[in-house]
């Protein structure tokens, strides 16, 4: 019932996502510790967003309401504060322009990759997602190498081909900071930020779907003195 | 004395070998729809076909792949007889399927392959069985039927002799029982943690101890029957004594629709391409209110009924070379009539039609007077509540709540506010000006703040109106409004309400001329409050909505129902849109004036350029009666 609930929530963010906008932004502290923030705008989309929460179901499905949308979210969230290494978790809900902000402090990479992974399978009961397991983040002193979590894309891969479509008008943006200068990074599409601190890529989402390094990044920092 | 003989074996023989499958359809069936012409579906793939709703019966039989890649062609059905589809839903059992004629058995039985001959008690009739399906056949025609108890009367017998025989309520555990619930400090309670995977030896962390606790047993005495499983016997048996009614009526009684509804064998001598019959007056009876009201107020029931009897609509279909018409007559009793005829007793309201743009995708309208229809409902109802009363507190109560709302709230400036009359348009899909937001970064740092920008949307444009001779309700009641709800915007000749369609979009109010409208476009309430002008319906269409009875409505299904967002619509109503889908030309609906007894309808569906095969707008039509009828 969680998991049909949870689809649910999933297919009412992306069965409408002409113009999802998804923004990932992580803050590396030298230690290793870091924020988290994750942001989905559904704003241009809010037409569609509001059609199909007023229906009772689509294609044989329920269709959440928002009650349920936030007690998921609520659910999440609460699991999220009780994970080893993470604190000061917030969230923020826009009902009106649907735009939904979550973001957390981690003590670790590990620790948030593992969160991740713990929030994953216990909506995913039964679905055994193995890729979920292998790390899409690690940082090695002066180098941080990053991709997008296969789960993502396998998920976007079921969607009909119509509703993929859709998401060619969406995006997807990937930002990380740090505490040191960035000297070079492998992605060509990355844009380094003027104060040499934080590294950006941006995706169709669509074709994010289509071939999922589009964000891999190996960003290389200078020495920690 | 040889005449004699012949003239009788010829009179047995016609009875017997020329059956005719009309003469099959049970008397139980409240709905029929009749296909006569079946020539037209001989292309139509039995893959397709199972797929309507109206096969759902039969679907078991015919999804087991013995269909694949076969066509009616290949059934050994006789198309010179008529393909009947029928369902009933009495009080005591639900029956359905189809009968047909038949000209080729072995053909037939190669697509129902499963089902097995069985022995006949009735003389001249061959049975074969799978599962819950029975096919009977006799001479030249077929009835595939299932016939199924209720529910609720397989319950109400079960429970009956369950308890009868001295057993407990079957959903009683009486292990809460020896509890004693004080001995438990609910604010200590230990937290338990559930596992959902199922527990086995293997990984339970809580292994179930055989030596010290004893296994339950499945009852005191293992040959009694559970509660399921008697009501499983009891299920059974009233299967078989209904089937065996349904038969003996069928085969040995000559009882089925055709003898004892002349006005179903009325309408079945019609020579269009389909036909249908629905029997409101027995439909009507599944509804669960209805059953609250039979068992708690038996005598209002009766009255009721009498009110609604006689409820039927018979109607037919005929394909011509680019349309396919539908003629339907809805059929009612005096007292019902009598409302019916005050209700439509108005005109309709001419304005309507400067609202509604030439090139409108589609729209409706009718003409209602509630008042009439008020009065007259309350001269029918009130006398019948008046006898209940006199048998039941509840309903002197509801009688007195009735009469005290008729003489004291102000009918006038009710009825005057709504007098009934109203009209819809829609317009297609247009764009629509919204907000949304945008991250906007700074280059210096990639950090972002919120911007709201203008953007536009897709939206169904839809405007909807009624007439009202108090005009001067409406826009005090807005005016009011306007001043206190911020969202609202009084403009000279409209209110804006902003976000007021799907919290997106803004929603517009024009009170004109007698006129309450409310619309999402912006061409309308902006540019033109006071009508199209020359823009307007054409003169063409109005005359045929100002010739129509009691309402009318046109849809141009190219512009309009590709462009109908399916997610505006419940899986059910898409059920019955999905007909038009896809296909070209255009809906024309209309109706006859009112009468005492009948209000008929037309329905005309003309479709443009080639069609490869007219049996499937058939079968989509009758199909969507089946939805609405069933």
């Amino acid at each position: 019932m969680k998991w049909n609930l949870f689809i649910a929530c999933v297919l009412i963010v992306f069965s409408f996502s002409s113009c999802i906008e998804i923004l990932d932004d992580l803050t590396l502290n030298n230690d290793g510790s870091g924020t988290f923030k994750y942001s989905i705008n559904l704003s241009s989309s809010k037409v569609k967003v509001n059609s199909l929460l007023a229906l009772d179901s689509l294609d044989g499905k329920k269709v959440p309401s928002i009650d349920d949308i936030s007690l998921k979210i609520k659910e999440v969230v609460s699991q999220l504060k009780e994970s080893n290494g993470i604190s000061n978790v917030q969230m923020e809900s826009n009902y009106t322009d649907f735009i939904f902000k979550i973001q957390f402090d981690f003590s670790s990479l590990k620790n948030l990759q593992e969160a991740v992974v713990s929030i994953v399978k216990s909506e995913s009961k039964g679905t055994n997602y193995k890729e979920i397991e292998s790390r899409w983040l690690t940082f090695d002193d002066d180098k941080l190498v990053r991709s997008i979590p296969q789960i993502t894309i396998e998920k976007a891969n079921q969607f009909k081909k119509e509703d993929a479509d859709l998401l060619r008008l969406g995006s997807y943006t990937s930002i990380t900071r740090f505490e040191r200068d960035v000297v070079s990074f492998e992605n060509s599409d990355a844009k380094q930020a003027k104060n040499n601190r934080a590294v950006m890529l941006r995706a169709n989402a669509y074709s994010l779907t289509q071939n999922p390094s589009l964000l891999d990044n190996t960003i290389y920092l200078v020495k920690e003195q | 004395m040889q005449i004699k003989f012949i003239f009788t074996f010829l009179l047995f023989t016609s009875i017997v070998f020329g059956q005719n499958s009309e003469n099959l359809v049970p008397k139980d069936a409240a709905s029929v729809f009749s296909i006569n012409n079946i020539s037209l579906f001989q292309k139509i793939s039995l893959d397709e076909l199972i797929k309507y709703e109206f096969m759902e019966e039969v679907q078991q039989e015919l999804f087991d792949g013995s269909t694949s890649g076969k066509t009616l062609k290949d059934t050994g059905f006789d198309f010179n007889q008529k393909f009947n589809v029928f369902y009933g839903n009495g009080d005591d059992y639900e029956v359905s399927g189809f009968t047909f004629g038949i000209t080729d058995k072995a053909k037939l039985f190669d697509v129902f392959d499963d089902f097995q001959p069985m022995e006949s008690e009735y003389p001249g009739v061959e049975f074969y069985v799978s599962y819950f399906n029975r096919i009977a056949i006799k001479g030249n025609a077929g009835i595939l039927y299932r016939v199924t108890p209720n529910d609720r009367f397989v319950n109400d017998i079960t429970d009956s002799v369950w308890y009868a025989n001295g057993n407990e309520y079957p959903w009683y555990n009486d292990y809460y029982d020896g509890i004693d619930w004080n001995e438990f400090d609910y604010e200590e309670a230990e937290e338990i943690e559930f596992f959902d995977e199922m527990e086995i030896e293997e990984n339970t962390s809580n292994p179930i101890d055989i030596e010290d606790e004893e296994l339950p047993a499945a009852t005191e005495d293992p040959t009694e029957k559970t509660y399921y499983e008697f009501r499983d016997s009891i299920e059974l048996m009233l299967q078989l004594q209904f089937l065996k009614k349904v038969n003996d009526e069928l085969f040995l009684q000559g009882i089925n629709l055709m003898s004892s509804d002349n006005r179903f064998a009325t309408r079945l001598s019609n020579t269009a391409e389909g036909t249908f019959y629905i029997d409101n007056s027995r439909t009507i009876r599944k509804d669960y209110d209805i059953r609250y009201m039979r068992l708690h107020y038996p005598s209002l029931y009766n009255d009721l009924y009498e009110v609604y009897k006689d409820n039927l609509i018979t109607g037919e279909l005929t394909i011509t070379t680019n349309s396919v018409e539908m003629h339907m007559d809805a059929n009612y009793g005096d007292k019902l009539g009598s409302i019916y005829e005050k209700l439509t007793d108005t005109k309709f309201d001419k304005n309507f039609f400067k609202y509604v743009h030439k090139d409108n995708s589609g729209f409706f309208t009718y003409r209602v007077n509630l008042r009439a229809a008020y009065e007259q409902a309350y001269d029918v109802i009130v006398p019948i509540l008046e006898r209940e009363a006199e048998n039941t507190n509840d309903m002197s109560y509801s009688l007195l709540v009735l009469e005290i709302m008729d003489e004291f709230l102000n009918k006038d400036a009710i009825f005057d506010t709504y007098k009934g009359g109203m009209f819809a348009s829609y317009s297609g899909i247009k764009k629509v000006k919204t907000k949304k937001v945008v991250f906007d970064y700074d280059e210096e740092t990639f950090e972002y703040t919120e911007q709201t920008v203008e953007a536009e949307e897709d939206m169904p444009i839809f405007t909807t109106g009624f007439s009202t001779d108090r005009s001067d309700i409406a826009s005090k009641l807005l005016a009011r409004i306007c001043k206190i709800s911020p969202n609202w915007t009084k403009h000279a000749n409209y209110i804006e309400i902003e976000n007021g369609m799907l919290n997106s979009a803004s929603l517009y109010l024009i009170v004109n001329e007698g006129i309450f409208i409310i619309t999402n476009d912006e061409q309308l309430a902006i540019n033109n409050p006071k009508g199209f002008g020359a823009n307007a319906l054409s003169k063409t269409i109005q005359k045929k909505a100002l010739k129509s009875g009691v309402s009318y409505a046109y849809i141009d299904l190219g512009k309009a129902i590709e462009t109908l967002p399916k997610n505006l619509f419940s899986d059910r109503e898409n059920q019955l849109i999905d007909v038009t889908r896809g296909k070209t030309g255009s809906l024309e609906f209309t109706s006859s004036g009112t009468s005492r007894n009948k209000t008929s309808f037309n329905l005309t569906y003309n479709f443009e350029g080639e069609y490869d095969n007219s049996g499937t707008y058939i079968l989509d039509l009758i199909n969507s009666l089946y939805v609405i009828a069933k």
